[in-house]
């Protein structure tokens, strides 16, 4: 790991320490304190905005896990949110089960069906496998239609307000704490995740899996466990958008909504938890910004006709651009920065 | 590094730019707020889908909905209505970002769109006193014991096929009737309901999902026509329903075509073309080729502003007097006091059955029953053009 200069690791833990300089914990620090102020100062429609950014943190850091760490590619992220979703909003809704005991079925549902759809993965590989999970999309968001017993079917499920220690949380800013504390404990599991055996285990099997298996890594079971814990926060994120919006219908989980997973952590960077956080903000807050831009533009008669044509071709530029200039993603872009001002004033 | 600096450079000077022409352009709707009748202004926010899958006929309905509100704001015998209408894309994140921005300007009322965004708002319009219209007309959303704050401002999805089966039956007794839906929520909101009512008539009914992606519905036809169907009910959007009445005419079946709402429109007929000729349609707002009073308003209105209601079609009709119902909310609200989400509500439930001027059934909603109208026209294709076939008539 690249690191200050004069600073020397003299034991295996020493090296293995999330933060090394006085650096970066001061922008911890700063990124904490921009979090707690964040809500203070936003305006309520970007404060709708940032819960739905939290909420695709935690679903892109789960898909990072799988796609950026292990190498699975995965189309199935869109039904695994509404397997997450449907299965919160159903025993909140049907069962009545307080909120947290119903977001943790969620995940261990999700990921159980993560598991399931992840046994191809034991055989295939790249666009095959994506094929394979598309599937999953496919089948899930079929059954979830049509299982009208139990789903409801064709209308949407409503969710009762969830309720916390006896204080009902209803309303944006209430929501904005309860998404930033599971969005960080996500984001430190994942990265401690990736400081563990099972996240080296993760990597090599990505990098080679016949070498994996060589130096003893079981590919079977590590790739089902990236499926499963993959799919874990997956569900977190998908229990969190049914208690959120206290609603839950299909047409939230549809296969746009795993395209753009994908391109949130293609954007912020393969294998990397912050690029995961930097990618899900990137795709949402980039269009709603292109959104604002346009309304405040609006008032240019001659750009009226073609307004929805340039929203929906900036964000598609944007993706490309940023893949031509940095493949690797903004976490990359944010590397770069940082050495170049620990390096300056020289180049190398 | 240069290039990046270049980059970073290029950045700003967007940044900045268009800083500097959004400053310039946001004076301009205060001094187009003539009249001299300002003495309340309520906020109303519209949900519409201008570029996503839909558009081609949202886009119609929102410019109903706008074009009431200038000519309402113009007469000015009401509050003033400041709609804030936008594009949500057919994406229920977007709506939902939308509807909280609207919640947050302090609108007493929302206009919506589609499934989408009407079922996903739904918890939120509850939670939030607000009164809710859309151009989703299905049965789940007419109970004000489940959504006391959505209205149906028309003749619900399932009321259509109830309608649209008591015609078959009175046409033929004991006919087979195929049931052409969109795969989805939408789509087979009616289905329940049609099968119980062609129990009760005696007629056989069958229903054919039609996927998003097919390009043609030869297969399903097929099996359409081993069940014997003589009838087919569509309950889709205009484009596919072309399409699926040009495979009945190419494949020479002998089966008439009966659309509910959103097969029935202009754009069905030029779309089908001669394939069309024959189609019955249960339509709650009529097309704008049969005319009655109740079109002269949007027809001068479009006139006067340069416009063509024929060009705009029923949907323009169909938005115009969504937005005509909630402005009559508004005003009685208004009368009363202060106009909020909740008196909107008790105004809307407590009015008389609101006349569109014979361009649908009237409209009336109760505390117990959000299913504005009870009934519909059946109209039907003739030499091109939708025609009057039938009378008002009731499910009964």
């Amino acid at each position: 790991m690249a690191s200050a200069t004069g600073v020397y690791h003299t034991s295996y833990r020493a090296d293995l320490a999330l933060r090394h300089t006085r650096a970066e914990y001061f922008r911890l620090a700063l990124a904490l304190a921009t979090i707690a102020a964040l809500p203070f100062v936003v305006s309520p429609y970007w404060l709708t905005v940032l819960n739905q950014i939290g909420i695709a943190i935690i679903g892109a850091i789960g898909l990072n896990l799988l796609v950026g760490f292990t190498g699975q590619i995965s189309l199935g992220q869109g039904g695994f949110l509404a397997v997450g979703a449907y299965t919160s909003g159903l025993l909140a809704a049907r069962a009545g089960l307080p909120f947290g005991l119903d977001v943790a079925c969620a995940m261990l549902v999700t990921a159980a069906m993560g598991t399931l759809f992840g046994l191809p993965a034991l055989r295939l590989k790249g666009l095959y496998l994506a094929i394979a999970t598309l599937a999953s999309q496919q089948i899930i968001l079929w059954v979830v239609t049509h299982w009208d017993a139990v789903t409801g079917g064709t209308s949407a499920l409503v969710v009762p307000p969830a309720e916390l220690l006896g204080w009902q949380i209803y309303g944006d800013m209430a929501w904005y704490w309860v998404i930033a504390f599971c969005a960080g404990v996500a984001t430190l599991a994942a990265t401690n995740l990736m400081r563990t055996g099972i996240g080296r285990a993760f990597v090599a099997i990505r990098d080679h899996d016949v070498a994996a298996s060589v130096i003893g890594v079981d590919p079977f079971r590590y790739k089902l466990l990236a499926f499963f814990i993959s799919s874990a926060f997956v569900g977190l994120a998908g229990a969190l958008t049914a208690r959120y919006n206290l609603i839950v219908t299909w047409e939230r989980f549809t296969l746009d909504v795993s395209i753009l997973y994908l391109a949130m952590i293609i954007v912020g960077g393969l294998g990397s938890v912050a690029g995961a956080i930097y990618g899900a903000a990137f795709m949402i807050a980039v269009p709603v910004w292109i959104e604002e831009l346009s309304r405040s533009l609006s008032s240019l008669a001659f750009l009226q006709p073609d307004l929805p044509a340039i929203q929906q071709l900036i964000p598609g530029l944007t993706i490309v651009l940023s893949l031509v200039f940095e493949p690797r993603g903004i976490a990359r872009i944010w590397q770069r920065i940082k050495d170049y001002f620990r390096l300056w004033p020289f180049r190398h | 590094m240069t290039s990046m600096q270049t980059r970073a450079t290029a950045a700003i000077a967007a940044v900045v730019l268009a800083g500097a022409m959004s400053a310039c352009g946001s004076d301009d709707d205060k001094s187009s707020a003539g009249g001299a009748n300002t003495k309340q202004t309520v906020k109303v926010g519209g949900l519409f889908d201008l570029s996503g899958p839909t558009a081609d006929v949202s886009t119609p309905y929102s410019e109903g909905v706008k074009g009431f509100v200038k000519d309402y704001n113009e007469r000015g015998d009401g509050p003033r209505i400041e709609l804030t209408a936008e594009d949500y894309k057919y994406d229920v994140a977007v709506a939902e970002r939308l509807y909280s921005r609207y919640k947050a300007d302090g609108v007493v009322a929302v206009q919506g769109w589609g499934t989408g965004d009407t079922e996903a708002l739904r918890g939120k319009v509850t939670a939030d006193r607000l009164p809710f219209m859309s151009a989703s007309y299905a049965e789940t959303l007419t109970d004000p014991k489940q959504t006391p704050f959505n209205f149906v401002a028309a003749t619900s999805y399932s009321d259509q096929m109830r309608l649209a089966l008591e015609w078959v039956g009175e046409e033929a007794q004991g006919a087979e009737v195929a049931s052409f839906h969109h795969d989805s929520p939408f789509g087979e909101s009616p289905q329940e309901a049609g099968k119980a009512k062609a129990k009760v008539l005696g007629l056989g009914f069958k229903t054919y999902a039609m996927p998003a992606e097919a390009t043609d519905y030869v297969p399903q036809l097929r099996r359409a026509k081993a069940q014997g169907a003589k009838f087919v009910v569509i309950q889709n959007v205009s484009t596919p329903a072309a399409q699926l009445a040009k495979n009945i005419d190419e494949q020479g079946l002998d089966m008439k075509i009966v659309c509910l709402n959103w097969c029935g429109d202009e754009l069905f007929v030029e779309l089908a073309g001669k394939a069309a000729d024959g189609a019955v349609g249960v339509l709650p707002f009529g097309p704008t080729s049969v005319e009655a009073d109740g079109l002269a308003p949007p027809r001068e209105f479009l006139a006067k502003n340069g416009g063509n209601l024929d060009k705009e079609g029923l949907h323009y009709v169909q938005g115009w007097y969504t937005m005509a119902l909630m402005a009559e909310g508004i005003k009685r609200a208004a009368d009363q006091g202060k106009v909020t989400g909740d008196a909107i509500r008790q105004a809307l439930e407590a009015m008389d059955a609101f006349d569109t001027g014979g361009v649908s059934a009237p409209v009336d909603f109760t505390a117990q029953s959000h299913a504005g109208m009870k009934g519909s026209k059946l109209y039907e294709v003739k030499d091109g053009k939708w025609a009057k076939l039938t009378d008002l008539a009731s499910v009964s």
